[in-house]
């Protein structure tokens, strides 16, 4: 590790210098990914990523800068740096931060079995023997892609108020990309699973056992899936297809600084309005959170990157629009508090509003009890393709797994079914939310400029849609 | 920055690796942001890190190192993990070196360039002046020296600079433009063209009402062709081919788009993607991925090659080959001939969020955004929203018709990963859907 005092000088330095405000986040990230590519292990990826990010506010702008050289000399350039960036920002109005108490603390994740004293053998065997035991299903697979992640990350974050937090994070991820073919016709799958934690979350993710249930249901699809049927019908959405919905058309649309237009160019706006809050958007058994504290969950943290104490955050409760996510910039504008929702994937680039875990809140139906009242529709357990367009309230998602109801009965599989729905079409049209409840999917979230791919877990029940248009 | 290359490539030799490559990369980008007409933050990037690749009999290792004060250590590391990785049969060597290299071609007035904001201000006044009431954006200066040394032989220097601005303009939530300019020389740098375009784009989007699903002739924008580009070259490494994430397997010699259609990579010609050499020191140079509709090559490093019995395109990434530079060559159709062939259609002026069900068929949708105007007979008839683009890859690139004879330079967040010449293009019979409300 760096020299520490070198986070506390570059703040100090920066108030010396003019900011109003300053904060210095440090960054040792030491990252391991597995390649395995149809049972040839391709390469090792290995990084040890390390240096300081300085943000301040001087004269009413806001300037960043960063280095990987931890010297007091490059550290000085860079304050020079963003000091002397954000006072050329000749703002009309001046960025103000919304205020918080000074936090001073450690957290970390535990790990029952040190990401670190795991030989590099074991890691790469995890990947292997799911490979090997693929291949014994004796399935045409045409292209089998694995990845094995972990990423270990430390953190020291100091600002000119008064905090000072150290933090750990491990962090390990499980992704696959698989393609199924059978007589000329292939189906595809990639899933992507991720948890906070030692070694251990590998053994709670249970990748083996779903990459060959998932093996198994794209041959089941190819060798007996029908045309899924066109219509209004029942749908009955599977954690995975949940937790996708909640992410995209609730989590992103509630982004502060989305709804305030600072990210129009890129990730685009909102349907939701600083105005919204109380409006109806779902139906009343609908309640959609964001929670950085659900412990072990890929985008678990104390403290947030711009040192503000993480909580629970009700995005869509009972069917209404509760809750923006914020950071102190968002906050002040709004007038009110940050809920701590700051982040940066790396410490060479600002911290910007972001979710972390997403899922709709379970209730207390049983799948069973929900299939038993459909009639005719379709139980979607994954998906494949999706998209959403850039004010969040077109969604679209084709199914992966997916199964038709017959009188209550799970019955043929269907391919491709298609959901494209508005925002509130969907969560409108939910009347029964699962007791069942999975937060294993870990997907990399873009946003900003330059882009950040950041952990963030989706999830949920399974929950009922009535009635809504399928194809 | 050699000193470092070299120091890695000694070691890495030193402790018994076949083969190793260190690319040395000094960051000096300097970027504005602005959103609501105004700048939010600009950022600074000062630093100086290795991009790592080792062979340690035939087990392959990729890095990046930061701490360059610890260099030795690192890379005693990397070695001793490679030595329990696995052996990678598909690895197939360097390229030999040396090579000979184009001369540098950077402009110093980008490299000296302290303050974007005139850039920033001159490309909000482009898109007020039509009418918009918001921007935001991004301008860049990218600024990067490359020092890469290979155990075979490879000495190269490389110096990338470029200006970059990308304006979205407003009218309201739902009109909207967006335009970008991109140059390796400050005197062609038109920040305030962009904004024009993005302005007058979001103007002529008033009060755009939800579209219809259907199948129609499509006008595609610079900008969203740039994006469908994008598709072509990425899917045309030989790597994601291999991997299942293509289209393209089995498909070279075959027709993958219309006749008309010639789409080339190039990062020795000067675009915002130039560079000097691929990872492994390798001139790079022009090469067809796409000639007159049919699949030319995949993209290659020199593994990649060996397994499909090629040679290498001069696309090495550090694992996988990627494009430079592409370009879509253009027609011999004028702007006004592209849209008056459009009889029944739209004219689509961006898009986001591609998306496929099935790499394997190019089975994909993507929602296009900013303008969407309805065409009949060559004129605008109305403004849409609220439509996706649902079709399958190689049908659309099969269903172009013309190709204006102008191109633009196009890079876009996302989409448009791989800077790209684009001309207008106009297609038949294109499937578009919307959502059930």
């Amino acid at each position: 590790m760096a020299d520490l005092d070198l986070v506390e000088f570059a703040v100090d330095y920066a108030r010396k210098k003019g900011a109003t405000y300053a904060e210095a986040r440090f960054e040792h990230q030491r990252n391991e990914e597995f390649i395995l590519k149809n049972s040839v292990l391709d390469a090792l990826y290995i990084t040890e990523d390390s240096g300081l990010g300085v943000r301040v506010l001087a004269k009413g702008g806001l300037g960043f800068a960063a280095t990987n050289a931890m010297t007091k000399t490059d550290v000085r350039v860079i304050v020079d740096d963003a000091v002397r960036i954000a006072k050329a920002a000749r703002r009309k109005d001046p960025i103000v931060f919304a205020p918080e108490d000074p936090i001073v603390m450690e957290w970390s994740v535990p790990q029952k079995k040190k990401l670190s004293d795991v030989p590099v053998e074991e890691k790469i065997e995890e990947i292997l023997h799911i490979d090997r035991e693929l291949a014994d299903l004796k399935l045409k697979i045409l292209a089998r892609f694995f990845q094995q992640a972990n990423r270990q990350i430390d953190k020291y974050f100091v600002n000119s108020e008064g905090s000072k937090i150290r933090s750990f994070s491990p962090r390990v991820r499980l992704d696959y990309f698989l393609t199924v073919m059978h007589y000329g016709n292939a189906e595809q799958s990639h899933q992507s699973y991720g948890r906070s934690g030692g070694w251990e979350a590998v053994r709670e993710i249970d990748m083996l056992r779903r990459t060959l249930d998932e093996a198994k249901s794209m041959q089941n699809a190819l060798a007996h899936g029908k045309k899924s049927p066109e219509g209004k019908m029942d749908l009955v959405a599977g954690p995975m297809v949940a937790g996708i919905a909640s992410h995209e058309s609730c989590g992103h649309p509630t982004e502060a600084d989305r709804v305030l237009g600072r990210e129009a160019s890129q990730a685009g706006k909102s349907f939701i309005t600083p105005t919204s809050i109380g409006q109806k958007v779902g139906s009343p058994v609908v309640n959609v959170v964001d929670d950085p504290t659900m412990e072990h969950a890929i985008a678990f943290y104390v403290t947030d990157d711009e040192g503000v104490k993480a909580r629970r955050r009700y995005l869509y409760k009972d069917g209404m629009i509760n809750e923006f996510l914020q950071n102190r910039e968002t906050a002040a504008v709004l007038g009110t508090q940050s809920n701590g929702a700051s982040r940066a994937v790396t410490y060479n680039v600002e911290a910007i509003v972001r979710m972390a875990n997403t899922f709709v809140e379970p209730k207390d139906w049983g799948t069973d009890e929900m299939l038993e009242d459909v009639k005719y529709g379709v139980y979607m357990k994954s998906f494949m393709e999706w998209n959403i367009d850039d004010k969040r309230y077109n969604g679209k998602y084709v199914g992966r797994e997916a199964y038709l109801i017959e009188e209550g009965e799970v019955t043929t599989p269907v391919r491709n079914t298609v959901v494209e729905l508005t925002t509130p079409a969907f969560w409108g049209a939910v009347d029964a939310v699962g007791k069942d409840f999975e937060l294993f999917h870990s997907g990399y979230c873009g946003k900003s400029d330059p882009s950040q791919a950041l952990d963030a877990a989706l999830g949920g029940p399974t929950i009922r849609l009535r009635n809504v248009y399928l194809r | 920055m050699e000193d470092y290359a070299e120091r890695i490539v000694d070691k890495a030799l030193k402790l018994g690796c076949q083969d190793a490559v260190a690319d040395v990369i000094g960051n000096r980008s300097y970027q504005i942001r602005f959103a609501q007409n105004q700048v939010v933050i600009s950022n600074q990037w000062r630093e100086t890190s290795a991009s790592v690749f080792l062979v340690y009999n035939k087990r392959v290792i990729a890095s990046e190192i930061k701490d360059l004060t610890k260099l030795d250590a690192a890379v005693e590391n990397l070695v001793k993990i490679a030595k329990a990785s696995r052996e990678n049969p598909d690895y197939a060597g360097l390229a030999e070196g040396p090579f000979k290299y184009d001369r540098l071609t950077v402009d110093k007035r980008i490299v000296d360039l302290m303050d974007g904001s005139d850039f920033v201000e001159a490309a909000i006044h482009g898109a007020t002046a039509e009418g918009a009431k918001e921007c935001a954006g991004s301008f860049w200066k990218y600024d990067e020296e490359h020092s890469l040394r290979t155990s075979n032989g490879v000495k190269g220097y490389d110096h990338r600079a470029s200006l970059y601005l990308s304006i979205r303009a407003l009218m309201s939530l739902e009109s909207s433009g967006h335009g970008v300019a991109c140059a390796t020389r400050m005197s062609q740098f038109d920040p305030e063209k962009a904004g024009h375009k993005a302005g007058k784009i979001a103007a002529l989007a008033k009060d755009p009402v939800g579209g219809e699903a259907g199948t129609y002739d499509i006008v595609f924008d610079p900008l969203i062709l740039g994006s469908l580009i994008d598709q072509i070259g990425g899917r045309s490494s030989a790597y994601i081919v291999m991997a299942g994430l293509s289209p393209f397997a089995k498909k070279i010699g075959k027709l993958v788009a219309s006749k008309i259609v010639t789409i080339t990579d190039d990062g020795s010609a000067d675009s915002m993607g130039r560079q000097r050499f691929d990872a492994e020191g390798v001139p790079t140079k022009k090469k067809f991925i796409v000639r007159n509709g049919v699949l030319k090559t995949y993209l290659h490093n020199t593994s990649t090659a060996k397994k499909f019995k090629a040679k290498t395109t001069a696309n090495a990434g550090l694992i996988a080959p990627w494009p430079h530079a592409l370009s879509c060559k253009p027609g011999n159709w004028t702007r006004d001939e592209i849209f008056e062939e459009c009889r029944d259609g739209l004219w689509l002026t961006n898009t986001w969020y591609t998306r496929y069900q099935s790499y394997v068929t190019g089975d994909f949708s993507t929602i296009p955004r900013d303008g969407i105007f309805r065409i009949k007979d060559g004129e605008i008839v109305g403004v849409w929203k609220d439509i996706r683009l649902t079709d399958n890859l190689l049908h659309v690139w099969k269903s172009i018709v013309g190709l204006s004879k102008t191109v633009d330079q196009v890079n876009w967040w996302g989409e448009v990963s791989v800077p790209t010449f684009a001309p207008y293009a106009l297609a038949r019979k294109i499937r578009i859907t919307r959502s059930a409300e």
